[in-house]
């Protein structure tokens, strides 16, 4: 009996003193890992923005740092889901760096229904972020939050004013299509060219033209399509047809009345 | 002269134990003191522990001195294991069943943070089944050494 005392005290003892130096070990080496996030890059390529956020994570601590899982939802203001992306780093050994990058794909195309309302309205996006490490190989870590990204529109209040008509001869008139937006978006220009196709109520192809755009992010456009229409084809109302390409999006046709 | 004896063995049986009580109280006290210490900070992280862990030192304590001043006795054990009872489950609390979540206000967002110390709660918990155990055993054996005795 008194062996089994004594080896159960020495076993209370041993995992006491174990647990105390593993607990006090963990507190400092966590006090030394620094973690990080650099200034987020923001690009715009055939139709997809992409959101790189700079990771980094220095380990000077005793323990390795394993299973480092990033992941980013993006949402939009109803809560559907338009972006899911995760950064995986299997280790990261004690006295030890990792510099990494987690991007997020936003595809604009993807969502085309929705498409319009981006272009035309600002909004904000709700990301939620989360990172799970586990400490130690024991001792798992999680740390999320929910934060917003402003969403400003490429082609906000766009409008068109009012079309005047310019005499060229008996059968053709010049038709004069004033445009007007803001490009209210933080992160890309408005750069390609627009498509203007115009139609009268009987939903007969009058004419059509194009002009260039160079729109930068928080500036203006303010500019005029003009095109050569038959006379006896113009009945004064329809509609006019949009259709842009730029570098960020494509999309048309978009559909304005006029008259 | 007999009342005198028996004094004289009372003082002699309880003073080195009063000391002793004193010298365990100190030494117990002070990781507990620290214990508190490190959780001051935490406690605007809605914590609730910093006032848990002065009730649990102040148990904890005077199960010790209890077990002190029962030594030789079939008590000492009963405190023994009361004492493991409570640090298993002052750890269950304090630990959240071994899931720690914290919510910290970060810059207008509020950082959700998670920590799973369910390993390490296990271990506690074995830790405080064995010191459990061991009472008991040292219950068992001394009561069959009593009987012993009490048969001879």
């Amino acid at each position: 009996m008194r062996y089994v005392v004594r080896a159960l005290g020495w076993a209370t003892k041993i995992l006491w003193i174990f647990i105390v130096f593993f607990a006090a070990t963990s507190v400092y080496s966590a006090l030394n890992v620094r973690m990080g996030f650099g200034q987020p890059q923001i690009s715009v390529s055939s139709g997809f923005v992409l959101i790189s956020v700079p990771l980094f994570v220095n380990n000077t601590g005793f323990y390795d740092l394993s299973e480092l899982n990033m992941t980013a939802d993006v949402t939009d203001f109803n809560g559907s889901l338009l972006s899911s992306s995760s950064t995986f780093v299997a280790l990261i050994p004690r006295n030890s760096s990792v510099d990494t990058a987690h991007n997020i794909s936003i595809n604009l195309d993807d969502a085309t229904s929705q498409l319009q309302f981006y272009l035309f309205n600002d909004t904000i996006f709700n990301m939620n972020l989360s990172l799970k490490v586990k400490f130690a190989r024991t001792v798992p870590f999680q740390a999320s939050m929910n934060t917003t990204i402003p969403w400003g529109a490429p082609l906000y209040n766009f409008s068109i004013g009012q079309i005047s008509y310019n005499y060229l001869n008996f059968t053709h008139q010049e038709v004069l299509i004033p445009i007007s937006f803001e490009n209210h978006s933080p992160y890309f220009g408005v750069d390609g060219f627009m498509r203007v196709e115009i139609y009268n109520d009987n939903d007969e192809l009058l004419g059509f033209g194009a002009s260039g755009l160079n729109v930068p992010s928080h500036s203006s456009y303010d500019g005029q399509v003009g095109m050569v229409v038959e006379v006896s084809k113009i009945t004064g109302r329809g509609e006019v047809h949009f259709y842009f390409e730029t570098s960020a999006f494509s999309i048309g046709p978009l559909v304005m009345p006029y008259g | 002269m007999v009342e005198e004896r028996d004094t004289k063995t009372l003082v002699r049986k309880f003073v080195p134990r009063v000391f002793k009580a004193i010298f365990l109280v100190f030494l117990t006290s002070l990781p507990l003191h620290f214990l508190s210490a490190f959780m001051e900070p935490l406690q605007s992280f809605s914590f609730g522990y910093v006032p848990l862990t002065n009730i649990f030192t102040l148990v904890f304590i005077i199960l010790l001195v209890l077990d002190v001043f029962t030594s030789g006795t079939i008590y000492q054990y009963v405190f023994g294991v009361a004492r493991a009872l409570v640090v298993m489950l002052f750890f269950i609390y304090v630990l959240n069943g071994g899931v720690v979540a914290l919510a910290i206000p970060l810059g207008g967002a509020t950082v959700n943070v998670m920590v799973d110390l369910r390993v390490i709660l296990a271990m506690i918990v074995l830790i405080c089944l064995l010191g459990m155990s061991k009472n008991v055993v040292q219950a068992i054996d001394f009561v069959s050494g009593k009987v012993e005795t009490e048969e001879l």
